[in-house]
């Protein structure tokens, strides 16, 4: 082993079994990797297991059509921080998704409940569009919609003052999706797309997550973590030794 | 179209056993291998198709230092086990994942890898979780010597000598290994990107591959260093004792959580088990040739339980009941089955029933499974899940239903009372040092309020509880956003719906809960055999005993 290569041994703690991705330079993640990390982190900023896991798979969902996932979260993980569930989940009228208090919704929480309303009234869709918002990191509702279009069977698009994206039925995702990573609070609305061009699915690469997110996210997943004992550190291996 | 609707014997579901006798611990943690299991999936398939194996590359030194390609060619594919031989001081060698040095390293490569990919990986292999992989490796794995049966096996092939039988029977494996990686672990392939592959679709298959490469390695680099050391005096390992030896495995509580964290793979591993045995059950005769089978396996499986050993007391006692049940039922095979008689397979499963202990009767479900495989094996291809089909939420389905489903398939949790200390003595957590899963002691160490959600009896509870106070017809998705804390619960109860035997019915947090259940059941499903435990939370095992090499398939591919 090289002098450096010794060097990212210790750095990195080899002695993790979790996601010790070198984070110095940032690394390309696999999907299961970014859906467990992203998974932890948000349970970590306190997000409940079940919608965590709704986190985990917003992110991973994203970073297979090339978006940056795991970066909408940590920044809706920071935006998040202190404020209470009242506060960042929606309150439901037919035809309408907004917060209690006219905040940003968080998207993850507004996302989940569109998927639960889907075949409910309230997103009946038939005469008029769905209005949501405003809802913060609005990239984060796009996994969510496209189970949406998936559960109804017809494709479903997001029309904001700046762009649209078009979700379809089998997964497929058109439009100004990249315009909409750049958005931080928007008002939207949903509504029901006719007759939907085919998917034109691109190879997925690994996404490249940034040395920053990766600290930050890895920061967050910590916060769910046990300090070790003595305790813990005697009760976890074998009762014998392992040379024989 | 799923394997419910092709199913060509749907007569047999009425005898299946139902989740509420099968998906306890206590039977879990008696499973036992069987013809079903992914090791034995993955050989029948390279039988089948006629895959052929070499080792084109072959860099290893004086002193068992370099590295190693093992070749795997199938009718549409070829994978590439790149193997990592160190020198490990004795003092370095722990089976953990604390561990930083092993004795080998290897990762699985999709196709044949070029001098540039060797090179890259032996860059990051070696460091193990330290290290990156990439999309082009499938399987991130590491092994330890057997120190006393590997330098034996050396020092008396060197000499032109056998090694001694007690030696090798008494640890059965030259090498183990301490962990497995696939599905997308430290950058590798993810799952999706591979389950559409035939040869990949079935589960664990790309880590039962490495696996079994890695035998190949464990007896070539043996026989490589005997004859570094005796030259011309040294022989090769008898072929009889050569197939006596498996590849150890370790493990410790990183397993346990998994069967908990995938409800619908848990359950179609189990579907599966189970309704071969019904299969085999609801057969009006038995054949004169599926009897001679019976009995060879029986024979076999005596033969196992003799070798097998542990000092692990519960193992002990487990062992010696296990030896007397097959004694038994070697007696009451001796008229099996009576002329006139009718289902002959139900009439002995029944006799096991009553007559076994639950080490026995999961042992006789094996022994029945293996000369029924015309029956059975179509059933492999029914044991993989598309987890992410059954992640969304019926937000539709009312309060009322969801709460009927729990009373129906969470029965079991409604009477247990968690004020008593002994029915959360527990709780499971990840270390912050290691990100390795622990169990902690609720009453005498910090960190309950980190509790990962597998303490799945209480949280079915209190969702019950939750929903009680809610009106009947009320939407889940209303409930929902008044409780976000629920979602998790509700996710899995949804599932239960639809998935019957996803669930351990046991209190996952209780005082007398034992992880090595969990491990022993989803170890029996890889077709583990030789189950020692060496605590309550730690376990050896042996994989591919007794069954063929690589080099045994393609005899021209090694030299």
């Amino acid at each position: 082993m090289t002098a450096e290569q010794q060097e990212a041994v210790e750095a990195n703690d080899p002695t993790r079994s979790g996601s010790p991705v070198p984070t110095t330079n940032g690394a390309r993640l696999s999907q299961n990797e970014i859906e467990q990390l992203c998974l932890k982190a948000a349970r970590g900023a306190g997000m409940s297991w079940g919608l965590a896991e709704e986190a985990g798979f917003a992110a991973a969902w994203l970073a297979t059509r090339g978006l940056d996932g795991p970066g909408a979260l940590l920044a809706q993980l920071w935006v998040g921080q202190g404020r209470s569930w009242r506060e960042i989940c929606p309150v439901i009228a037919p035809g309408r998704f907004r917060a209690a208090d006219g905040g940003g919704l968080c998207p993850i929480a507004l996302g989940a409940a569109l998927c639960d309303h889907a075949r409910l009234p309230e997103t009946s869709l038939v005469e008029t569009a769905v209005r949501v918002g405003p809802v913060d990191h609005p990239v984060l509702l796009l996994p969510f919609l496209a189970d949406f279009a998936r559960t109804r069977r017809e494709g479903l698009r997001l029309v904001w003052s700046r762009g649209a994206v078009l979700l379809t039925a089998d997964g497929g995702m058109f439009g100004d999706a990249a315009a909409l990573e750049q958005e931080t609070r928007l008002d939207a609305a949903l509504e029901v797309e006719g007759p939907v061009p085919d998917d034109t699915s691109t190879q997925w690469e690994p996404l490249m997550v940034s040395a920053e997110t990766l600290g930050e996210l890895n920061s967050f997943a910590l916060r769910i973590t046990v300090p070790t004992s003595e305790v813990s550190r005697a009760g976890a291996g074998a009762a014998i030794g392992d040379n024989d | 179209m799923d394997c419910a609707s092709l199913n060509p014997m749907p007569e047999a579901a009425a005898f299946r056993r139902p989740p509420s006798e099968v998906m306890r611990l206590a039977r879990m943690g008696s499973a036992h291998p069987t013809r079903l299991s992914f090791l034995r999936n993955l050989l029948r398939r390279v039988i089948e198709e006629g895959w052929t194996f070499d080792r084109p590359v072959w860099e290893i030194d004086a002193t068992g230092v370099g590295r190693a390609v093992y070749r795997a060619t199938g009718p549409d594919r070829t994978y590439s086990l790149v193997a990592f031989a160190h020198d490990l001081p004795d003092e370095m060698r722990s089976d953990r994942v604390i561990a930083t040095a092993w004795d080998a390293t290897f990762a699985l490569f999709d196709g044949e890898p070029t001098s540039a990919d060797l090179d890259r990986l032996q860059a990051n292999v070696p460091l193990q979780e330290a290290g990156r992989v990439s999309p082009l490796e499938l399987t991130l794995s590491r092994a330890n010597r057997s120190v006393r049966l590997f330098g034996h096996v050396i020092e008396r092939l060197a000499k032109g000598l056998q090694p001694d039988m007690a030696e090798v029977e008494a640890v059965g494996y030259l090498m183990r290994t301490t962990a497995v990686y696939g599905s997308g672990k430290f950058g590798a392939a993810d799952r999706a990107a591979i389950a559409d592959r035939p040869e990949l679709s079935a589960p664990f298959q790309a880590e039962m591959l490495s696996v079994w490469l890695t035998r190949q390695f464990t007896v070539d680099i043996a026989e490589h260093l005997a004859f570094v050391r005796g030259g011309a005096a040294a022989v090769r390992l008898d072929s009889a004792i050569k197939k006596g030896l498996g590849v150890g495995n370790s493990t410790g509580l990183g397993m346990a959580p998994f069967l908990v964290r995938h409800p619908v793979l848990l359950n179609n591993w189990m579907m599966a088990r189970e309704e071969a045995l019904a299969r085999v059950r609801s057969q009006d005769g038995a054949s004169a040739e599926a009897v001679a089978g019976f009995r060879t396996a029986l024979g076999e499986a005596r033969e196992n339980a003799e070798l097998w050993q542990s000092s692990h007391p519960i193992q002990i006692e487990k062992l010696a009941a296990l030896r007397d049940d097959l004694s038994s039922l070697a007696d009451r095979i001796s008229t099996w089955p009576e002329r006139n008689s009718q289902k002959p397979w139900d009439a002995l499963w029944h006799w096991g029933e009553t007559a076994l202990s639950l080490e026995g009767q999961e042992a006789l479900i094996a022994l029945m499974l293996e000369p029924n495989g015309d029956l059975v094996d179509g059933l492999a291809d029914c044991m993989t899940a598309d987890e992410g089909a059954s992640f969304r939420l019926d937000g539709a389905m009312t309060v009322a239903t969801l709460s009927a489903s729990l009373r129906d398939h969470y029965d079991w949790v409604l009477g247990i009372d968690f004020d008593q200390p002994e029915n959360v003595a527990r709780f499971w957590y990840v270390s912050e040092e290691k990100l390795e899963p622990r169990l902690g002691n609720r009453f005498e160490e910090d960190g309950a309020s980190l509790e990962q959600p597998l303490c799945i009896a209480r949280l079915a509870q209190d969702l019950h509880s939750a929903l009680a106070a809610w009106p009947g017809d009320v939407a889940l998705a209303a409930f929902l956003l008044a409780h976000p804390e629920h979602r998790f619960m509700a996710r899995r109860v949804q599932i239960l719906h639809r998935y019957p035997y996803a669930e351990v019915q046991d209190n996952l947090i209780a005082e007398q809960m034992l992880p090595i259940d969990l491990m022993r059941c989803k170890l029996a499903f890889f077709g583990a055999s030789r189950f020692d435990p060496r605590s309550d939370k730690w376990v050896r095992i042996s994989l591919f005993q007794g069954l063929p090499y690589p080099s045994d398939m393609s005899p021209e591919g090694w030299p």
